[in-house]
């Protein structure tokens, strides 16, 4: 998959920036991806095009078990979210609803990465290609029970 | 072979083990409330299928439902048809509700203890990242998503990574236990280890100073495990845990048997190994206060605001990170904690607002009055610390200094319902989530023990506890 960066330089961006609580009463999808990254990032929703990734530090998605955080980034046209670390509730609701890949890199890829860079994921190499650096990256590849719940398309298609 | 309580209650409660930590796991009790379950109904509804053991799924409504007179219907719109969807949801499915007036509401992790419904042992999951609240009884207790849930309502199974487990030593003795609260521990182990310090583990809390804890104390703690990163913490059992639960209206009748099997099993192995240890001695620390927009951003109330670069320590994004953080909270570096003005105090949430938290907080309140400039509220965890408390008259004593005395619910920690901050607003919290815009947009959330926000509201401002005469 190809897109372009969308740049938080920042650890802990938690879930409730991601979608603010007011909106977690919200139950229609696209309803929820206009308030996006509301709590940091007021434009987010203007400047998201489909098939972007996010770019940010450690621990990204701690917090609240509110699935409806990855949820708004996958409606908003966000593919993946490459990060140092990922708090553990919020990576694996990324991939339990097939809403959108979490991808932990290195910190010296993290830094690497600028914004609006054009990158290519390639999952099955591990690799991200900085299509406008032409630079190849490592990524960390996933646990064995993320890889195989990505692979089926989420857990309710996954079988042991 | 020698095993962790993590890995006893993990081993015992595998149902397939795939190898290389894939686990789906058996869960005792899911605990179900109105914001992480509607889509998970839904899905349910959309494949045909049924909730596998509605004798362990317990629901209320907690997380969004007004803190005001509950004769009244609920104003906000979308509030009011997610209150109605999980009561439609629960008696389509055949779930127990404990809705808006049953005297069994109240904030899901506060009422599971409550009502012997959390046991010792057991696995215990929920839509809630607070969870971990749970742990406390010597259970595995998990936050989960909405999609978990959905699998859990229909299978009663959940996947999962195996944890790595994480021993967190508190040793040592508080020199007064009424003013160095058990939020004040947890608030220091989350700041020398940092907000991701667990993740990918579970805590087990053990030593000296764990053991002297009370059952609600050790719930504050397990609470927030979840703010250090790990997704589980827990306590092993001892007399305390089955003193508490004893009588209590879901506990099985064959409790003496159970406390027995308990004894003999629910411990970890003299000789197992942890794969992470960490030590706090508590003979020294003093009363907490978040400076920032982490849990981990905390400072001794005797402190000051830090200046980010000493706070970074030489760590550019840490340093970043401050210089935000004290922007959004609208602090200078170097302010005295003591001299933080503040205009709302909040005592209550899964952290603190049980009835032992009102006890303590009603003793620096008594016979005085809220400062001024303060707007106050006091939430209890459930109807039943609600009517406890009121049966004691702090009730009384809370609302002649001042205070607001409110319905139970998660009210102002995560600002859902209607008891929100102002933008720029200033609170002392109890709660456990000092992140950017949780209780507001733009509201200023420090967070504190109860007795400490209760001397806030009181003096308009921080004030070391100790200074009081409190035992």
């Amino acid at each position: 998959m190809k897109g372009s960066v969308i740049k938080y330089e920042r650890d802990n961006i938690d879930t409730d920036v991601i979608l603010p609580g007011p909106y977690l009463k919200i139950h229609d999808y696209n309803e929820l991806a206009k308030h996006a990254m509301e709590g940091i990032d007021k434009d987010f929703h203007k400047k998201v095009k489909p098939g972007d990734f996010i770019v940010a530090g450690r621990n990204f998605g701690c917090g609240s078990s509110r699935e409806h955080a990855p949820i708004a980034l996958s409606y908003s046209g966000i593919k993946a979210v490459i990060a140092i670390s990922f708090a553990r509730i919020f990576y694996r609701n990324a991939v339990d609803g097939a809403f959108l890949l979490p991808i932990e890199v290195e910190e010296d890829t993290y830094r690497d990465i600028s914004e609006g860079d054009q990158l290519e994921i390639d999952t099955s190499k591990n690799e991200i290609r900085n299509l406008t650096k032409n630079k190849t990256y490592k990524m960390k590849p996933f646990p064995e029970l993320i890889g195989k719940i990505i692979a089926a398309g989420g857990l309710f298609n996954y079988k042991a | 072979m020698s095993k962790t309580l993590i890995e006893k209650i993990w081993d015992s409660h595998t149902v397939v083990d795939e190898g290389n930590g894939r686990s789906l796991l058996y869960v005792d009790r899911h605990l179900v409330h109105e914001v992480t379950s509607p889509q998970a109904f839904d899905g349910l509804r959309a494949n045909k299928r049924k909730v596998r053991r509605t004798d362990l799924t317990f629901a209320t409504m907690d997380h969004n439902v007004p803190t005001s007179n509950r004769s009244l219907p609920i104003v906000d719109q979308t509030s009011a048809m997610q209150v109605k969807a999980l009561e439609k949801n629960c008696k389509e499915f055949g779930i127990e509700l404990f809705d808006m007036n049953s005297p069994n509401q109240g904030i899901v992790h506060v009422i599971g203890p409550e009502l012997g419904i959390t046991l010792p042992g057991t696995t215990i999951v929920c839509g809630d990242s607070h969870t971990s609240t749970h742990g406390a009884f010597g259970a595995l207790a998990f936050g989960i998503g909405t999609s978990d849930v959905e699998h859990v309502l229909a299978t009663q199974c959940i996947w999962m990574e195996k944890p790595k487990t994480f021993e967190i030593r508190v040793e040592g003795k508080r020199k007064n236990p009424h003013t160095i609260t058990a939020k004040d521990i947890i608030l220091s182990i989350i700041r020398r280890i940092g907000t991701a310090g667990g993740t990918g583990t579970a805590f087990e809390y053990r030593g000296e100073a764990i053991s002297d804890l009370s059952m609600e104390q050790r719930m504050t703690i397990c609470n927030m495990s979840i703010e250090g990163g790990a997704r589980a913490g827990l306590i092993a059992p001892d007399k305390k845990t089955f003193d508490y639960l004893r009588g209590r209206r879901y506990v099985p009748e064959n409790y003496d048997k159970l406390v027995e099997y308990w004894e003999e099993n629910l411990k970890t192995d003299s000789n197992a190994r942890f794969d992470k240890s960490f030590t706090l001695h508590v003979d020294d620390i003093a009363p907490q206060v978040s400076w920032g927009t982490n849990p981990a951003m905390t400072v001794d109330v005797t402190g000051k605001v830090p200046f980010p670069d000493e706070y970074a320590k030489g760590n550019i994004e840490e340093e970043k990170a401050a210089t935000k953080a004290l922007q959004y909270m609208g602090l200078k570096p170097g302010t005295l904690v003591t001299e933080i003005e503040l205009d709302r105090v909040f005592i209550g949430s899964c952290t603190n607002s049980r009835l032992e938290d009102l006890t303590e907080a009603a003793k620096v309140v008594k016979g005085k009055k809220v400062s001024s400039k303060i707007r106050a509220m006091i939430v209890p965890g459930s109807q039943h610390v609600k009517k406890q408390a009121e049966e004691l008259s702090l009730d009384k004593i809370f609302k002649d200094a001042g205070f607001e005395w409110r319905e139970s619910g998660c009210s102002m920690c995560l600002g859902m319902n209607p008891d929100i901050l102002a933008a720029g607003e200033r609170c002392a919290s109890t709660s456990n989530r000092n992140f950017e815009g949780r209780q507001g947009a733009g509201g200023r959330t420090h967070l504190v023990s109860p007795v400490m926000a209760a001397a806030a509201a009181i003096e308009g401002h921080f004030v070391d506890v100790r200074e009081l005469d409190l035992n």
